[in-house]
C-alpha cells in the first residue's frame, strides 16, 4: 500500500464517488479562474486566519520580542529605583536557555520518559483495538466508553485523584504492593507520572486505531482465514501495517505533548519537593516567569519556551522523515 | 516598560481591526461603568478562602458599600494559587489596569516592590499604623516606603495534644532543649512531639531561624548583605538534624497524607506550625475522642528569649497606576480591622484587638483562649527580620529539605542553599550585593 | 458490505443504521478460537479494571468525609457524608457550582461551534483552492501546534487587556476555538473526501460559492466535524491557566477553575471537591455517549494521513 500526503482513504476508492461531469476544458477555464479561486480560498481562509493571528501570531510575536530583552530595576538601590525597565540584550536570554544544565537535565529526563511512555502507550492502544476489533465480544460499545473514559476526567482532578493513589497512607492499591513501595521516589517517579499520562490518553489513541482498522472490509479477514491465516497473522500482517499513519499521527502528537509536560510534574512535585521547580523544562519555564527561579522573568521564560518549540519541531520533523522513508521502503 | 507597552498597543490596536472587522467588539465589557455619579471605585482581589461557615469578603464589602456610598469597593477572588496571583497582577499593571488593592504575601512585597508594581503610600499608611501591630505593618515597609497594610500574621506556635503529653508526663516545652528531650520521650513510647517537613522549609525554617534571633537580610553602603549561616540557623539545624538521626520526630509532607494520618492516629502529638493552622488543623479529629485534647502554646525558647519568626502572613496593597490611593487606603483599614469577620476566614488579625476564638476552634481546643495565645505570639514576632527581593526563589531549600529524609543532604545544607540561592538571585535581579 | 462503510463520508445516515447490528454478528470464519478469546476476554477485563478503578474510587471518594477518606477502605462506603459534601460544596462555591457547570457547557459549546466552523473552512480552502501564500499558511499553522500554548496565555492575556475583553466570555471563547490540529484534520479528510469533479459540477450548475460549501461540502465533512468540535470541547473544558487569568468575576467562571478555588487552600473538604468534579464530568460523559460513534468515523480521518 502506498502512501502520499494527498491519498485517497482506502475506503473511498473511486467507483464510490459520485459520477464524475464529463470532460470539459477544465485547464483553460483554472487560468481564467486562478484570481477568483484566490480570492474564494482567501475567503475561506478570513475567519481561521484572523483569529489565528489573535490567538498564536500576536503571542508568538510579543514571546520571540520579550525573549530578546531582560527586566531590570531603574535604580541602584537595595530595592532598586522602585521601577523595572526592559533592557534589550540580544540573545543573552536564549545563551542562557543553551548553556543552562537545569534545562538540558530537564529535557533529559522528558526524553527518558517519553523513550518509555509512548511506545507503551501506543502498543497498548493497538492491543486494545485490535482486541476489540476480532469479535471477542458482543458489546464492544462498553469496553470503547470504559477506554476512553479518563479522557474526559480534567487535568487537574486526574492529577489529584493520582497523587492520592500513590500515597501509601490512603492508597486501597498499595495495600497490596510490598512494604515500603515508594511510587513517588527518584527512582519511580517518572513512571507514576508516565502512568499517569497512559491512563488518560491510551483510550483517545485507541479510538482513533479502532476508526482505522474499522476501514478495512471484512471479506479480506475471511479471504485470509480461507487461505489458513492465523488471527495472529492476521493482525500483525494486514491490520497492523493498516493503522501505520495512524500511529505516526499519534506518536507525533505524544512527542509534542511529552516536550511540554507540565500538570503531572506540578502536582507530583506539590508533594515531592526534592523534585525541585525545575523538574521538566515546561516547569522550568513557567517558574522562571513566576520569579521561583533565578533567573527570573518574561524574557529568560520566553527563551526556554522558543527553545522548547524548536525542539519539539525538530523531533517533530526528523520522526515524520525517518516514517516516511521506512514506509516508503517498505 | 515603556516600549514594551508602545508594543502591545500596537498589536493590540492591529488586532482590534480585525476583531471589530469581525463584530466582536461590541460585545466587551469594559467594567469601568460607573453608575454612582461621582462615586470613586475601588477594585480589590484577594484569595481569602470564602468558605464554608465563613464571613464572605462580599458580605463584609457591602457593609461598607452601605455606609460609604462615595467609595464603593468591587471584591474579587482569585482562585488560583498564590503564585499565579502575582503574574496575573503583574500583567494587569503592565497594561495599566491592574486593581487598585490587591493581597501580597509579606515576602514577595520587598520583590513587587522592586518590580515596580506597587505603589508607595508611606502618607496615607502612617494615618492607620496605630490600628495594627508592630511587627506586622513593618512587613508592609520597603525601605521608606510602605505599601499598603497588613492583614494577618503567621507566627510560629507550639501546637500539643494535652492529653497524650500528659500520660507521658511531659509538659509544655519551654526550651528548644526541653523540646528535645520530649521528643526523645515521646519516641520512645511510639509517638512524635514533632514533625520536620520538608515541604514547608522555605517559611517554616526561616521563621525558626528568625526565632533563634538571626536576621538573613541586611544592608551595607554596598547592598545586602545575606546571613543565613548565622548561630540561630546552626541551633535550629542540630536540633532538628538530631530528631532526624535519632528518629524522634516525624518526617512527612506537611500537605500530603502523611501528615493527616499520623495526626488521626495518635502517633503526632506535638506540631511546631503557623498561628494560622489553628483554622484547620484539628478538622479531621472532631467527632473522634482525640477532639478537643490538643491545646496551642507559645514556641518555646529557641534561644533568644520570648521571640518567634513569622511563616506566611499577608497584607494588602496598594497596586501601581492606582486613581485613587487615599479613597482605596481608607477602605483597607476600615476592612483590615473587621476582626471578626476576618478571623472567621481564619485569619490570625494583624489588626490590633483580639477577635473572640470561634465556637469550633473552643471545641477542638478544650475551651482554650486560642485567639488570645495566638495575639501573644503575633506580639513576639522578630521585628528585625526581615525579606529581600526574590525570596521566592528560596524555595529550593524544599528540594534540599526532602533530601534530609533520605539522608543524602543535612539540615545544614538547607541553610547554606538560602545563602547561595539568596545572594544569586539578588545578583540577577541585578540589585547590589555585599559579598 | 457492512461495517467498512463507518468511514465512508458520503453515507453518514446509511452508516447508522447499518453498524450495530453487523458488529453483532461477524462471520463464523473470522471468530477466535476458544483459548484465544479466553485470553483475550481477560486482557480487556483487565483493561477496563485499570481504566475504570480509579474513577470508581472518586466515586466512593465523594461519599466520605476527610477523615474517612484516608483511614477506612478506598473501594467502598463509609460514613455515608455525600448530603454534607454536597452541601459543603455549595456553600464553597457560594451556590454558584451549577451556574459554572452551564458555564462550562456554554464556553465549550460555543468555542466547539465557532472553532469547528472556521477550522474546515480553513481546511477546505487549503485543501480545495490555490492562492497566493498558501504554503506560509499551512506553514504558520502547523507550526502553532508545536508552541507550548500554556506559555503563550500571558501575552495572549496582555493583548486581550488591551483589547478591553478581559473578564468578557469572548476571552475564553475566542483562544479557545482555534484550533491548528482542526485545521490539519480539516484538510486531510477535504483533501480525500470532497471530490473536485463534484465541485466543478456544482459550478458549472451556477452555484456560488458559499452555497457549494454549505450545502455540499459540509455534509461531506460531517464525520470530520464531530471530531474537530469533541477535541475542541473537551480542550475547552480542561483548559484551567487561560480562564484564571482571563476572568475575574465568579458569574463567569468554569467548573475547573471553581473547583481548584476549592483546594487551592489549606485542609479543603477532600470529599467535596471529588463530589464536585465527579458532578463536573457528567456533562462530558453524556456528550461522549451522544456523539461517541460520529466521533469514531471522524478520527479515522486523522488516520488517513501519511
Amino acid at each position: 500500500m502506498t502512501m502520499t500526503t494527498n491519498a485517497l482513504p482506502e475506503s473511498a476508492p473511486p467507483e464510490r464517488k459520485p459520477a464524475a461531469p464529463p470532460a470539459r476544458p477544465v485547464n483553460a477555464k483554472r487560468k481564467r479562474r486562478f484570481g477568483s479561486q484566490a480570492a474564494t480560498g482567501w475567503l475561506f481562509m478570513a475567519p481561521f486566519a484572523i483569529l489565528f493571528i489573535v490567538v498564536f501570531v500576536v503571542p508568538i510575536g510579543v514571546s520571540i520580542r520579550s525573549a530578546l530583552f531582560a527586566q531590570k530595576p531603574a535604580g541602584d538601590g537595595l530595592y532598586g529605583g522602585g521601577e523595572i525597565v526592559d533592557t534589550f540584550v540580544g540573545f543573552d536570554n536564549f545563551a542562557l536557555a543553551l548553556g543552562s544544565d537545569v534545562f538540558w537535565l530537564g529535557m533529559g529526563r522528558v526524553t527518558l520518559y517519553a523513550l518509555f511512555q509512548i511506545p507503551v502507550m501506543i502498543v497498548a492502544a493497538l492491543g486494545l483495538a485490535l482486541l476489540l476489533d476480532s469479535f471477542l465480544v458482543r458489546r464492544p460499545t462498553v469496553f470503547r466508553l470504559a477506554f476512553f473514559l479518563p479522557y474526559a476526567i480534567p487535568g487537574v482532578i486526574a492529577a489529584m485523584m493520582w497523587l492520592y493513589l500513590y500515597t501509601p497512607e490512603v492508597s486501597p492499591f498499595m495495600q497490596l504492593l510490598p512494604e515500603g513501595t515508594d511510587l513517588m521516589g527518584p527512582g519511580t517517579v517518572l513512571l507514576s507520572m508516565s502512568n499517569m499520562t497512559t491512563w488518560t490518553y491510551t483510550g483517545y489513541n485507541m479510538l482513533i486505531f479502532l476508526a482505522a482498522l474499522q476501514t478495512v472490509p471484512r471479506e479480506l479477514y475471511e479471504a485470509a482465514r480461507l487461505d489458513g491465516a492465523s488471527g495472529w497473522q492476521i493482525a500483525m500482517k494486514i491490520k497492523v501495517p493498516l493503522v501505520r499513519s495512524a500511529a505516526l499521527l499519534a506518536v507525533l502528537l505524544s512527542i509534542i505533548g511529552t516536550v511540554q509536560l507540565f500538570n503531572e510534574p506540578v502536582v507530583m512535585e506539590a508533594a515531592n519537593p526534592w523534585m525541585g521547580k525545575a523538574y521538566t523544562p515546561m516547569m522550568l519555564t513557567y517558574n522562571s516567569m513566576m520569579g521561583a527561579i533565578s533567573p527570573s522573568g518574561t524574557g529568560p521564560a520566553s527563551a526556554y519556551s522558543l527553545l522548547m518549540a524548536a525542539i519539539a519541531g525538530a523531533l517533530a520533523i526528523v520522526y515524520a522523515l525517518l516514517q516516511r522513508r521506512k514506509g516508503a521502503s517498505a | 516598560m515603556t516600549s514594551r507597552t508602545r508594543f502591545a498597543r500596537f498589536t493590540a490596536v492591529t488586532a482590534v481591526a480585525a476583531i471589530s472587522a469581525f463584530g466582536l467588539a461590541a460585545c466587551s465589557s469594559g467594567g469601568s461603568a460607573n453608575s454612582n455619579g461621582d462615586a470613586v471605585e475601588i477594585e480589590y482581589l484577594h484569595r481569602l478562602p470564602d468558605g464554608e461557615g465563613m464571613t464572605p469578603v462580599n458580605e463584609i464589602v457591602d457593609r461598607w458599600n452601605e455606609e460609604n456610598p462615595d467609595i464603593q469597593v468591587k471584591a474579587t477572588k482569585f482562585d488560583g494559587a498564590a503564585t499565579d496571583m502575582i503574574l496575573k497582577l503583574e500583567t494587569d499593571v503592565k497594561a495599566g489596569k491592574a486593581s487598585c488593592l490587591a493581597q501580597l504575601g509579606y515576602s514577595e512585597v520587598p520583590q513587587m516592590f522592586v518590580k515596580g508594581l506597587v505603589e508607595d503610600v508611606a502618607d496615607e499608611a502612617a494615618k492607620y499604623a496605630d490600628d495594627f501591630s508592630e511587627g506586622a505593618y513593618a512587613m508592609m515597609t520597603v525601605g521608606d516606603a510602605v505599601v499598603g497594610l497588613p492583614q494577618d500574621t503567621g507566627p510560629l506556635v507550639y501546637y500539643y495534644n494535652d492529653t497524650a503529653f500528659k500520660e507521658l508526663g511531659l509538659s509544655v516545652p519551654a526550651t528548644l532543649e526541653e523540646l528535645g528531650t520530649h521528643a526523645a520521650t515521646a519516641a520512645a513510647a511510639g509517638k512524635y512531639a514533632a514533625a520536620f517537613t520538608p515541604d514547608e522549609a522555605l517559611s517554616w525554617l526561616s521563621a525558626q531561624s528568625a526565632a533563634a534571633g538571626d536576621v538573613w537580610f541586611g544592608s551595607t553602603d554596598d547592598g545586602w548583605t545575606v546571613e543565613t549561616e548565622g548561630p540561630g540557623s546552626q541551633k535550629v539545624a542540630a536540633f532538628w538534624q538530631g530528631l532526624v538521626d535519632n528518629k524522634q520526630t516525624l518526617v512527612t509532607e506537611r500537605w500530603g497524607e502523611g501528615f493527616t494520618q499520623a495526626l488521626n492516629d495518635g502517633a503526632l502529638i506535638g506540631h511546631v506550625g503557623a498561628a494560622w493552622e489553628a483554622g484547620f488543623l484539628l478538622d479531621s479529629l472532631d467527632g473522634t475522642p482525640a477532639e478537643g485534647q490538643w491545646r496551642v502554646a507559645q514556641l518555646p525558647d529557641f534561644g533568644a528569649g520570648a521571640v518567634t519568626g513569622p511563616d506566611g502572613g499577608s497584607g494588602v496593597a496598594v497596586m501601581k497606576g492606582c486613581e485613587h490611593p487615599a479613597e482605596a487606603m481608607k477602605f483597607n483599614a476600615w476592612f483590615n480591622t473587621q476582626t471578626d469577620d476576618l478571623a472567621s476566614q481564619g485569619l490570625v488579625i494583624a489588626a490590633n484587638g483580639t477577635p473572640e476564638t470561634s465556637e469550633k476552634m473552643l471545641r477542638q481546643f478544650g475551651g482554650q483562649d486560642v485567639l488570645a495565645e495566638l495575639a501573644t505570639a503575633s506580639a513576639n514576632l522578630n521585628p528585625d527580620f526581615v525579606y529581600a527581593p526574590g525570596f521566592a526563589s528560596l524555595t529550593k531549600m524544599n528540594e534540599t529539605a526532602s533530601n534530609v529524609a533520605g539522608g543524602s543532604a543535612t539540615v545544614a545544607d538547607i541553610f547554606t542553599t538560602a545563602g547561595t540561592t539568596a545572594l544569586e538571585t539578588l545578583e540577577d535581579l541585578g540589585l547590589p550585593t555585599n559579598k | 458490505m457492512s461495517v467498512d462503510l463507518v468511514t465512508v463520508p458520503k453515507r453518514p445516515q446509511k452508516e447508522r443504521r447499518q453498524k450495530a447490528p453487523a458488529a453483532d454478528l461477524p462471520p463464523k470464519s473470522v471468530l477466535p478460537g476458544p483459548v484465544a478469546r479466553v485470553a483475550g476476554i481477560g486482557a480487556l477485563v483487565v483493561a477496563t479494571l485499570y481504566f475504570v478503578a480509579p474513577v470508581v474510587w472518586v466515586m466512593f471518594a465523594a461519599t466520605k468525609n476527610n477523615r474517612d477518606l484516608s483511614s477506612t477502605f478506598g473501594f467502598w462506603f463509609a460514613d455515608w457524608n455525600l448530603v454534607t459534601n454536597y452541601e459543603s460544596l455549595m456553600s464553597w462555591t457560594q451556590g454558584l457550582f451549577w451556574q459554572w457547570v452551564g458555564n462550562s457547557i456554554f464556553y465549550s459549546l460555543t468555542a466547539g461551534l465557532i472553532g469547528t466552523l472556521f477550522a474546515v473552512m480553513a481546511g477546505y480552502a487549503i485543501a480545495k483552492f490555490d492562492f497566493p501564500g498558501k504554503q506560509i499558511a499551512v506553514g504558520v499553522i502547523m507550526a502553532g501546534l508545536l508552541l507550548p500554548v500554556a506559555l503563550l496565555t500571558v501575552p495572549l492575556y496582555l493583548e486581550f487587556q488591551a483589547l478591553g475583553l478581559v473578564d468578557t466570555v469572548w476571552a475564553i471563547i475566542i483562544p479557545s476555538a482555534v484550533s491548528p490540529f482542526g485545521v490539519f484534520l480539516a484538510m486531510v479528510y477535504a483533501e480525500s473526501s470532497v471530490p473536485s469533479e463534484l465541485l466543478e459540477a456544482a459550478r458549472i450548475d451556477g452555484a456560488g460559492e458559499t452555497r457549494i460549501f454549505f450545502t455540499i461540502v459540509l455534509r461531506l465533512l460531517a464525520p470530520a466535524m464531530v471530531t474537530i468540535f469533541l477535541f475542541v470541547f473537551v480542550a475547552t473544558w480542561n483548559n484551567f491557566l487561560l480562564p484564571l487569568l482571563m476572568v475575574s468575576s465568579q458569574e463567569l467562571k468554569p467548573v475547573t477553575l471553581g473547583l481548584f478555588g476549592m483546594v487551592s487552600y489549606f485542609a479543603p473538604d477532600k470529599g467535596a471537591v471529588m463530589l464536585g468534579a465527579l458532578l463536573g464530568v457528567v456533562p462530558l460523559i453524556l456528550l461522549f455517549f451522544t456523539l461517541q460513534r460520529y466521533f469514531q468515523s471522524g478520527l479515522a480521518a486523522g488516520a488517513v494521513k501519511g
